[in-house]
């Protein structure tokens, strides 16, 4: 089973985001569970969503503590919370950054991956230049530097599930799995 | 159709392909999402439903039962505080002998206000005439509503489908939605057995004296062990339509088990992880799933449990000054059953509190290591750090 | 069991199919709820004391006709109170404190075009025939409103008018664009529907006064208040310098002068306003130059705020001084005024400030600060044997001699339209008093007939009809269950464009559709009055509320209430009284 927390903001689309994979991954023929942080939400306040994987039905009904991988939509969050608590050593970590981050160390026996979705996101005209919306555009990283799901279902769950604009969202996800930067294992300095 | 749906919203579709006519509902904290797409369904005309948003639970449910008395078919969902405020109304629907059926999002009572799961909410209930489901997931919460239905409108008698807050009603997971033309098959039009009607008037719960009220009271029972009976034949026809079934209890590798966790709701799944890797181990643990609360399945409960050795209970919920409330149902079951095994009581996830493989696992243990149970629950995982949580 | 197997019989539970009707419940009752209708605010607060609540409730039934008559039953220019009345009953109305009152005037004024529309004719006729003959002198509101109630008490009533054309204020000194003549014509030509003979052209002097004393039984006189007071300044007989209330008559009468340049109108009251909007629709511009501030004018704010709109200037604190005619023009000197402490009604008290000095140049003056009797003898006596002073009037009946009744602005303290005709039912009725009973009845006569608390007289409750039922308890905003009501916007009125307004002497106020009027009306809590909403029979219990057939009153089943009292609390307009059981 693999496991997936997503890091936002209220308002960000982080639990849409991971409801979106969810639908894409079902749809290449996976076992899928998603679920928002539990508690009350707040507009700007950080969130917390998780996406479970597997080829069999899934059972567990807990709480992600120990996830495989991580997914930090809003690069400020970095500053306030540790995105790689509970990470598993060798799990990837994708951010949404500009330029690749210069102390690498907290990523230390990770894997890196950037992509700066909020270019993307407003090269595409979704969202505004403060809350541009962006995660149509990890979802497109995401499936690069996962090797899954396929873009065919990516671009079908978009269209299934995003009602505004769903073809410059889809150009979103496609620009995304092209420029993503893999940057690959950090090694242990 | 398999779609990845919210466990809400898995509700929702079950209430559209029942064909409800009335929904009512409060709209505020600690309501869940079910309601809120009901209320776009009536509201779109994809439901031909009336939609009445009232003021408080306890309105809600005396709506309903002034709807489903004049003959229709209804549905409310409510949790926790709602679901307390509802009780007073929750012996008149059942008095009045009225199949209405609510979804319940176990949630935990407050003070502390607290919105995650927990089954003291409904299960401080459980004299109130009601049937009560408690459901593993998305898509036992939908079959379950479409049973319950049929269940509740054979006997008369309303019937709650328990979902736990958050791992059910928040996630989405697969979940097979029925075709509505196979529904209908399996859940024909309402035909009430009853129903207000000017043409020819009555009086719906009057006074009742003392030489009739005892009756009364015996004939609710009666239907709540028709309901038991009938359960299976309700089952029997949804699996000839749908594939699906899942019984007033389900015994999982009981026969030969040392140890029987005893589990409902959701903790269920997480315990058939647990299940595997202590088989694999050659740990010889079995679980028992209680789904139906009410009617309690006594007959099931006893067959299942015939060959274990221990009992092991988790209850996700507490009496005060007694123990846990499955715990106190099971002893019950088993007490006059002669050298029944002992049963041992657990307390966890209590408000929400996650109940992982490791805290099922330790409970396993606790179970093996001790000679008898003590008379009191155990509680599980309780941490220096949330005692002294606010004190000054 | 299961009726799929055919069950056998019916479920068995609480349900019982025979008819409580055998408990007579209503053994068990202490308290006593019962139909019993208040008096409204508005009601109340209407010098003319219309059934308000009434008028609403029949409005929003569509019951135009009857509505409208409803008003003319206590007053008989709804035309004329509709458009010019201060609506003091608007002050008072129970809404004000839930959102805002009840557009009751704009009612009034519908219900008045839709009679005029629709042709619809009152069936309040006489209700019986007396020998008394009565003379009314000046065809003014409170002389045509006396005349009006007098007739349809049975008295053979003749009006004497001295201008060509009868109304008093109505049709000379208020003009077209507020009260447009057809109004006023229609209302009037109902009195000759009542008997009422007018005759205008003939103008009674004192010898003409006692020559009518010896024709008539009574002699009721309201002759208004037909002169503007002179300022009492120096240069105040300069030519270009005239009387407010003349120069609205000449109008009125069908001058249409151009009146170009500046001309400064003094005073503060509703002539004054007139003055300078008809100055400023025959072309000239007007200077209002008033004594106190803007918030101490007499006259009504909204018209004040339409002639600010029109281009019309307010100068405050300007008492005039003096005039002088220089180079064909007025020097116009005012002495500047300032505030200091209140006067005993809680306006400014105001003092010269200083020897400050303002001269404005115009080429006209008006003085409208107040107006008086046009002639003493139209002044009623303070003292004289057989003297009865009553709130709007005053009657003088010596033993033996002719009578004599004074009304409208000599006796009112306030001089407005909706007054006058208070006086003159007032005075109507105290006359019906004197001839049926005596004088000494007339006090205790017309307590009884008090809208609540009065002075506000009922024609309605003095003759017997169903309003004398109510209680004289004014409905408090408390007593009014608002869980009934919702908030809804008050109707706005619509009025011409400023631009068109300001040039001619079309009415301002338009009319509004019989929906708005509708809806407006619907906004009323009809206080104290039943008007049908069946709660109490919703409500309650026991079945007990007896609706009745069509026109039918509800009423109460003793039998069975049980006295719980939930009618009452669900009334949404207290009318209905819980009582202790007797």
């Amino acid at each position: 089973m693999v496991e997936i927390r997503f890091h936002g903001r209220g308002g960000q689309g982080t639990v849409v985001l991971t409801i979106l994979l969810a639908k894409a991954f079902f749809q290449a023929g996976w076992q899928v569970q998603s679920f928002p942080f539990f508690g009350v939400e707040r507009r700007g306040a950080p969130v917390e969503a998780y996406l479970r994987l597997d080829r069999a039905k899934i059972l567990a009904r807990t709480n992600v503590t120990t996830p495989d991988h991580v997914v930090v939509q809003d690069q400020t969050l970095l500053a306030n919370i540790s995105v790689t608590r509970g990470l598993k050593p060798g799990g990837w970590v994708l951010l949404n950054c500009a330029t690749d981050p210069e102390d690498l160390s907290i990523y230390a026996g990770q894997q890196l991956a950037c992509v700066d979705a909020s270019r993307i996101a407003l090269g595409h005209r979704l969202g505004s230049r403060t809350a541009p919306i962006v995660n149509t555009a990890m979802m497109g990283a995401f499936a690069r530097m996962f090797g899954e799901p396929p873009m065919e279902a990516i671009i079908a769950a978009i269209r299934e599930e995003v009602p505004a604009e769903p073809e410059r969202n889809i150009a979103a996800a496609e620009e995304a799995y092209r420029d993503v930067r893999i940057l690959g294992r950090i090694p242990v300095s | 159709m398999k779609r990845v749906l919210e466990g809400s919203h898995a509700v929702a579709e079950a209430v559209r392909l029942a064909r409800i006519q009335v929904i009512s509902a409060y709209p505020i904290t600690p309501q869940t999402h079910i309601v809120e797409i009901l209320s776009d369904y009536c509201a779109s005309g994809k439901m031909n439903a009336r939609f009445l948003r009232v003021e408080s639970e306890h309105s809600c449910l005396a709506a309903l039962i002034g709807a489903q008395s004049t003959g229709v078919r209804t549905f409310t969902a409510t949790s926790s505080q709602g679901l307390a405020l509802m009780h007073e109304l929750l012996h008149w629907a059942s008095g009045a002998r009225l199949p209405i059926v609510m979804a319940e999002v176990n949630r935990a009572l407050a003070p502390g206000w607290n919105i995650w799961t927990d089954q003291s909410d409904s299960l401080a209930q459980r004299d109130t005439g009601w049937m009560q489901f408690y459901c593993e997931d998305a898509q036992e919460v939908l079959d379950t509503m479409l049973m319950a239905y049929r269940l509740a409108e054979m006997v008369n008698l309303p019937a709650m489908v328990v979902l736990d807050a958050f791992f059910l009603s928040h996630t989405y997971e697969p979940v097979d939605v029925p075709e509505q033309e196979e529904v209908d098959r399996f859940l024909p039009a309402y035909v009430p057995e009853f129903r207000l009607d000017t043409a020819h008037p009555f009086a719906l719960s009057p006074l009742v004296a003392p030489n009739a009220y005892m009756e009364m009271r015996r004939e609710i029972a009666a239907a709540m062990d028709e309901a038991l009976e009938r359960l299976d034949s309700v089952e029997e026809k949804f699996a000839g339509i749908f594939g699906r079934r899942y019984g007033a209890v389900e015994a999982v590798c009981c026969d030969d088990a040392d140890i029987v966790l005893v589990t409902s709701g959701t903790v269920t799944s997480t315990a058939r992880i647990l299940l595997e890797e202590l088989r694999a181990k050659g740990e010889k643990i079995g679980i028992l799933k209680i789904k139906l609360f009410r009617p309690f399945p006594v007959e099931a409960i006893r067959r299942a449990l015939a060959g274990a050795k221990k009992i092991a209970v988790v209850d996700r919920n507490f009496s005060f000054g007694a123990t846990g409330i499955f715990a106190q149902e099971l002893r019950a079951a088993l007490c006059n059953v002669p050298d029944h095994p002992p049963v041992f009581g657990f307390i966890a996830g209590l408000g929400g509190r996650d109940i992982t493989t490791e805290v099922l696992a330790s409970i396993v243990e606790q179970t093996k290591t001790a000679d008898a149970p003590p008379a009191e629950s155990i509680w599980i995982g309780l941490t220096e750090a949330a005692y002294a949580f606010g004190r000054p | 069991m299961n009726r799929e197997q055919g069950r056998a019989e019916a479920l068995f539970m609480p349900r019982s199919f025979t008819t409580t009707e055998s408990n007579l419940t209503g053994s068990w009752r202490y308290m006593r709820p019962r139909f019993e209708e208040k008096t409204a605010p508005c009601s109340t607060a209407c010098p003319a004391g219309e059934d308000i609540p009434r008028i609403e409730m029949l409005t929003t039934q569509g019951a135009f006709r009857e509505a409208w008559e409803t008003i003319l039953m206590e007053n008989p220019f709804p035309a004329v109170c509709g458009r010019v009345c201060f609506h003091p009953c608007e002050g008072s109305c129970n809404r004000r404190g839930f959102d805002s009152a009840v557009a009751i005037h704009t009612m009034e004024r519908f219900l008045a075009d839709s009679a005029l529309r629709n042709g619809f004719r009152s069936d309040l006729g006489k209700l019986q025939s007396w020998k008394e003959r009565i003379a009314v002198v000046g065809a003014g509101p409170a002389g045509l409103a006396a005349a009006s109630f007098l007739a349809r008490l049975g008295y053979v009533v003749h009006v004497f008018e001295s201008l060509p054309e009868p109304g008093g204020i109505l049709r000379w000194g208020i003009p077209a664009y507020r009260l447009p003549p057809s109004a006023l014509q229609h209302e009037i030509a109902r009195l000759a529907g009542l008997g009422v003979e007018i005759r205008t052209d003939c103008r009674i002097d004192p010898s003409g006064l006692e020559a009518l004393e010896r024709d008539y039984d009574a002699v009721f006189l309201g002759c208004g208040f037909g002169k503007d007071r002179p300022l009492g300044i120096p240069g105040e007989r300069e030519e270009g310098v005239e009387d407010g209330l003349a120069f609205l008559s000449r109008i009125r009468g069908g001058a249409s002068p151009r009146l170009e340049g500046v001309s400064v109108v003094v005073g503060g009251g509703n002539s004054a306003v007139d003055v300078a909007r008809t100055v400023v629709r025959l072309g000239g511009r007007a200077v209002i130059a008033y004594r106190r501030r803007r918030q101490d004018m007499p006259a009504f704010d909204e018209e004040l705020q339409m002639a600010l709109e029109e281009g019309i200037e307010l100068q405050e604190l300007l008492a005039p001084a003096g005039i002088e005619r220089r180079d064909g023009k007025l020097a116009v000197t005012f002495r500047r005024m300032k505030i200091s402490g209140e006067d005993a009604d809680g306006r400014g008290r105001i003092v010269p400030d200083g020897e400050a000095k303002l001269e404005i140049e115009a080429d006209r003056l008006f003085t409208a600060a107040g107006a008086g009797v046009a002639e003493d003898w139209h002044r009623p006596p303070q003292e004289e044997t057989g003297l009865i002073k009553l709130s709007h009037s005053i009657l003088v009946a010596p033993e033996g001699r002719p009578v004599r009744a004074y009304g409208g602005d000599a006796t009112n303290d306030v001089q407005m339209v909706v007054t006058a005709v208070a006086s003159g039912k007032q005075a109507a009725l105290a006359l019906d008093v004197l001839f049926r009973e005596g004088p000494a009845a007339i006090r205790e006569r017309l307590a009884a007939c008090a809208v609540g608390p009065g002075p506000s007289l009922s024609m309605e409750i003095y003759t017997g009809g169903p309003r004398k039922l109510r209680t004289r308890h004014v409905v408090l905003p408390e007593e009014i269950n608002t869980d009934y009501f919702a908030f809804e916007p008050r109707i706005t009125q619509p009025r011409l464009l400023v631009e068109e307004r300001s040039r001619s002497f079309s009415e301002i106020d338009l009319k509004i559709s019989a929906g708005l009027a509708i809806r407006e009306a619907g906004r009323c809590f009809n206080c104290g009055i039943c008007n049908g909403c069946d709660n109490c029979y919703l409500f309650c219990p026991d079945v007990s509320i007896a609706r009745g057939h069509e026109g039918e009153d509800r009423r109460i089943n003793y039998d069975y209430c049980k006295g719980c009292g939930l009618c009452v609390v669900e009334c949404p307009r207290n009318a209905m009284t819980l009582e202790g059981k007797s």
